[in-house]
């Protein structure tokens, strides 16, 4: 198991994550990501509020960059037509 | 081991019990710390004590047999926890835990039946104090369905800080997301969103409560009258 942090990335900035996350490896990480991102993105809908933030940066405990998520990853393929 | 006497406990239930009720509950009072993470009474598991907390939360938790979870309602210092034994129950299918550090008094389930037998008003107030938790976990269940994240944490911080001593809580936002059952970043989000308009400043693993009437006005009907219902029934609440 390794700690992972899923700061989010929005306009201006980021929101850290404070605490992280025990995943067993990154592909763990980023699926967390996802779910985190699926849960954000409902919110938004309901709400009728733009979510905060627009993806994830996945970082080690050291504050390595490791991947970016982008929410629209977390959309089930042809959700909608953005085009 | 002397017990202690009314006018030096803190538990809200305790207090305001006539003489007569705490005599014949005061002698079986134990003191006991209650540390974080203390599980008070595991599901499914016999009942043995029931706890009266001075300070500190507890918490009620149900899950299933692949751990989610999510919290059914919470209690400090104005309730106690295994009434389950009053209404007839030897165990119950939900786990109590301790979330916030603090202390009181434990009492065998045996002494607090015969407590209660010998003692018609100390029934009657306990019984009272299961009719509120009820009400508060009936305002949960209205809360988890009509609220989003943000405003269902509004109202958690809130309950929070009705049993805590000054305006700040230690939790962190992994915990929040396990009472709540959200993501992690849901509850950072929405900690972010409740502190930008003011209400909060949310630390590592403390969450102070900067503006508490506009956070019940974002609570948005979802908290007060549970706690209105202990007030009305039972004593000074929060």
């Amino acid at each position: 198991m390794s700690r992972f942090y899923l700061h989010q990335q929005f306009a201006n900035g980021l929101i850290e994550d404070p605490d992280g996350t025990e995943a067993v490896d990154l592909t763990a990480a980023k699926h967390e990501a996802i779910l985190a991102a699926r849960q954000l993105l409902a919110n938004a809908i309901l709400t009728g509020v733009l979510p905060l933030g627009t993806a994830f940066q996945i970082t080690d405990e050291a504050g390595r960059m490791l991947v970016t998520v982008p929410f629209s990853d977390a959309l089930p393929p042809g959700f909608i037509d953005t085009d | 081991m002397p017990h202690p006497t009314q006018s030096f406990v803190r538990n809200g239930l305790l207090s305001v019990i006539d003489a007569e009720a705490y005599a014949a509950i005061g002698p079986h009072l134990e003191p006991v710390d209650l540390p974080k993470g203390t599980v008070l009474i595991e599901a499914g598991v016999p009942f043995t004590h029931a706890y009266f907390f001075n300070s500190g939360i507890g918490s009620i938790v149900v899950s299933t047999a692949d751990s989610r979870r999510v919290e059914a309602g919470i209690f400090g210092r104005e309730g106690l926890s295994g009434f389950g034994c009053l209404l007839g129950a030897d165990q119950c299918p939900q786990t109590t835990m301790v979330q916030v550090d603090g202390e009181g008094y434990r009492v065998s389930i045996e002494a607090l039946r015969s407590a209660c037998q010998q003692s018609n008003s100390l029934r009657e107030t306990l019984l009272r104090y299961v009719h509120v938790f009820i009400s508060q976990t009936s305002y949960t269940a209205l809360s988890n369905v009509n609220q989003s994240v943000d405003g269902r944490l509004a109202r958690w911080l809130l309950m929070c800080h009705d049993r805590v001593t000054g305006d700040d809580i230690a939790l962190t936002h992994e915990f929040l997301s396990i009472m709540l059952a959200v993501q992690r970043p849901s509850v950072t989000t929405a900690l972010h969103m409740i502190e930008g308009y003011g209400f909060i400043k949310a630390r590592r693993s403390n969450i102070r409560i900067v503006d508490r009437d506009a956070l019940i006005d974002f609570a948005d009907g979802m908290y007060g009258t549970p706690e209105a219902e202990y007030r009305r029934l039972i004593g000074p609440f929060g």
